[in-house]
């Protein structure tokens, strides 16, 4: 069974009396451990889908499934432990707290999941290793580069152990080496067998993806998904990333 | 969520807008303040309403007091003999309910003389009871008792006032012993009251300032003119001269007016009510027994304290309910001022509100965020508003010492206190609601 299922997703918005299909007719399954993109230009409903699967919106008809939860039509509670449990945001602008230290802002997550101090501490430290700013605890992220920034907001998307991992142009605010290093670091948590969906406008960040998906008018553009195994190697990483 | 962590989080906010904080709170500050202030200074004034009354006697003192008969009894009036001795030898036989019977026979404006010193004040004719019915206590010597009325003594017991004004030289000398002179014949001070004074005058007193020279700085002409009237209780108390009634009707009353037939009317009788839940009961009892003694003529009347009492309560009441309704309005205006801010915080903080959304945090966590925040607000407005309250009591004592010094009471804080973290909670709500109502996606756009 796939980890995320959508059926004939249609989401239409209302700008006066004019109805906006944002998607029209999304079907699409996710399997748990893949690694994959999202590209379209801007318009192309990218965005609506994301906010769909990361459950901060519910379509407005079909069949949307995430880890055997139908959130097609959970209460806003429901949708919130979703978020809180199953699912990690990345940003493109990292939406970290600029009055929290880099330690309280991981921990953020675990607070809204009531996990107990002590636990929430030691779990925090371990996703702040994961991304390498152990040396970095008490800063705050005004404090702090870019780069830095969104290895702190990785390391909150991961620390409540997520099923799935959305980042939204998350090297969009970067320049190309620190993108690339964001992008490597992406690489490791997947090889490790997370599950992570990058939503991007960058075809030179999504031709590296195992999977693509292209969006157009709030449809998949069929036949340019790229069908690359699972299990197949990954693609080669750019040198100057590491 | 933890609500601890809310509360951090409210610390944190306000910690990181210290002005703009100190300015929402200071309408709650101000609310608190006058709210408190308020009820110290009814307190104040009740305590020491409350505080004459018990002096002069309490509740559960009534007096007998001489009235006009009816008009159909008009013309047999004179059989009534009027408030004698016999009234209370009745009373004291016939009415169980009444605890003590005193009665007394008043001289206004006589002479009381030592040596060269003559003070003209009112002596009474009292028996032993008026120590315990009138409140007095003895500082020395004893009171007048059975055998001096039985022996018609020429015994004497002064007020500690008497006392200072005939030996003025020496404030400490307690003169028993003396031979004093009342209208020219020589009574004997077996006894002295002590002195009496409110609680406010007792602090002061303490504080450095005596009664004596508050005095001396009033007859000089000073601004402050409170003190020491003839219907002052304490001041009467202070300056009580008794002497035995049978000596007072044997020295005053039938050698005075030689001629005239001897005047047994007493000038005063007054009653204490041993059980105060039956106050009517008695009454009842006290005039059936009087009617008998005054052959059937209704010419006496009761004089209770009871209205007084009420008064007082009433009176406090209604202060307390403008006081309140005033500082209530000014504890409004804080805390639409904490809304207004609490309001433009939230805009202020749209995305990170969006954030919280996107990572897990329920529109209950973000509700609670909120009204904690400005509980917070509401609570350390509420503690810096007892201690202005405090500071603004200390200078209104300062700026007009009265005898009413204000009274905070432990009800009267916590009820302040309570509004003000009311409030602040009451006042979050609304911004509370409209922050957790937000959309998660377009929070996380804004801005």
């Amino acid at each position: 069974m796939p980890l995320v299922e959508l059926y004939d997703i249609r989401k239409t918005y209302r700008v006066g009396d004019q109805e906006i299909a944002a998607l029209d007719g999304v079907t699409l399954s996710i399997e748990a451990g893949e690694f994959l993109a999202i590209i379209g230009p801007s318009g192309s409903g990218k965005s609506t889908l994301m906010h769909l699967l990361g459950c901060l919106d519910t379509p407005t008809s079909g069949r949307l499934v995430i880890d055997g939860v139908d959130i097609s039509r959970a209460s806003n509670d429901a949708l919130s432990a979703m978020r809180n449990s199953k699912i990690g945001f990345v940003f493109q602008s990292f939406n970290l707290l600029p009055k929290f230290d880099v330690l309280r802002n991981v921990e953020l997550p675990m607070v809204y999941a009531g996990v107990a101090a002590k636990v929430r501490r030691e779990r925090a430290m371990e996703a702040i290793e994961r991304v390498g700013l152990m040396n970095r605890l008490h800063n705050t992220p005004l404090q702090l580069s870019g780069g830095q920034c969104q290895r702190v907001a990785i390391a909150r998307a991961i620390v409540n152990n997520p099923k799935i991992v959305f980042a939204d142009e998350p090297t969009g605010n970067l320049d190309s080496h620190t993108g690339e290093a964001i992008l490597t670091l992406f690489r490791e948590l997947a090889a490790s067998g997370r599950t992570i969906v990058i939503v991007t406008h960058d075809n030179t960040i999504a031709a590296r993806l195992p999977r693509r998906i292209e969006m157009r008018d709030g449809r998949i553009r069929l036949g340019v998904e790229a069908q690359v195994s699972n299990t197949a190697p990954l693609a080669p990483i750019a040198k100057e990333g590491a | 969520m933890n609500f601890w962590f809310g509360l951090l989080i409210g610390l944190k906010e306000i910690g990181a807008h210290k002005f703009r904080s100190f300015l929402t709170m200071l309408g709650i500050i101000l609310g608190v303040a006058s709210l408190l202030a308020m009820f110290a200074l009814t307190e104040g004034i009740a305590q020491g309403m409350r505080e004459r009354l018990a002096a002069s006697g309490g509740v559960e003192r009534v007096e007998v007091t001489y009235k006009d008969p009816s008009e159909e009894m008009q013309d047999l009036a004179f059989l009534s003999p009027g408030r004698t001795l016999a009234d209370v030898n009745a009373l004291r036989k016939g009415a169980p309910l009444v605890d003590l019977v005193s009665p007394q026979m008043d001289m206004v404006n006589v002479a009381i003389s030592r040596s060269n010193k003559t003070l003209r004040l009112n002596v009474s004719g009292v028996c032993p009871e008026f120590l315990d019915i009138g409140k007095f206590e003895l500082e020395a010597g004893r009171m007048i008792c059975q055998a001096d009325l039985d022996n018609v003594s020429r015994v004497v017991v002064i007020g500690a006032g008497v006392a200072d004004e005939l030996w003025p030289d020496n404030p400490e000398y307690i003169p028993l012993g003396e031979v004093i002179r009342i209208n020219g014949i020589p009574y004997r001070i077996v006894g002295m009251f002590g002195f009496a004074e409110s609680d406010y005058s007792k602090r002061k007193r303490e504080a450095g300032i005596s009664a004596a020279q508050e005095e001396r700085r009033m007859r000089r002409g000073g601004k402050k003119k409170v003190k020491a009237t003839k219907y002052d209780p304490y001041w009467q108390k202070n300056h009580a001269v008794v002497i035995p009634i049978s000596a007072l009707f044997f020295d005053f009353r039938t050698a005075a007016n030689a001629d005239a037939s001897a005047n047994r009317k007493i000038d005063r009788l007054s009653l204490r009510i041993s059980d105060l839940s039956l106050f009517e009961e008695t009454l009842y009892q006290v005039r059936s027994v009087l009617t008998r003694t005054h052959r059937g003529i209704d010419d006496f009347g009761f004089e209770t304290r009871e209205e007084w009492f009420d008064s007082i309560e009433s009176s406090v009441r209604a202060t307390r309910l403008s006081g309140s309704f005033i500082a209530g309005i000014s504890l409004l205006v804080g805390g639409i001022g904490i809304t207004n801010i609490m309001l433009a915080s939230i805009t202020e903080r749209i995305r990170e509100i969006g954030v919280r959304r996107a990572i897990g945090a329920r529109q209950r966590d973000i509700f609670t965020q909120i009204v904690v925040e400005s509980g917070v607000i509401g609570f350390i407005g509420g503690l810096l508003g007892l201690a202005a309250a405090t500071g603004m009591i200390q200078l209104l004592i300062l700026i007009s010492p009265t005898e009413n010094a204000p009274i905070i009471t432990f009800p009267a804080v916590m009820i302040s206190f309570g509004f003000a973290v009311g409030i602040g909670v009451l006042s979050g709500l609304y911004p509370a609601w409209k922050a957790s109502t937000l959309d998660p996606i377009e929070a996380l756009r804004y801005g």
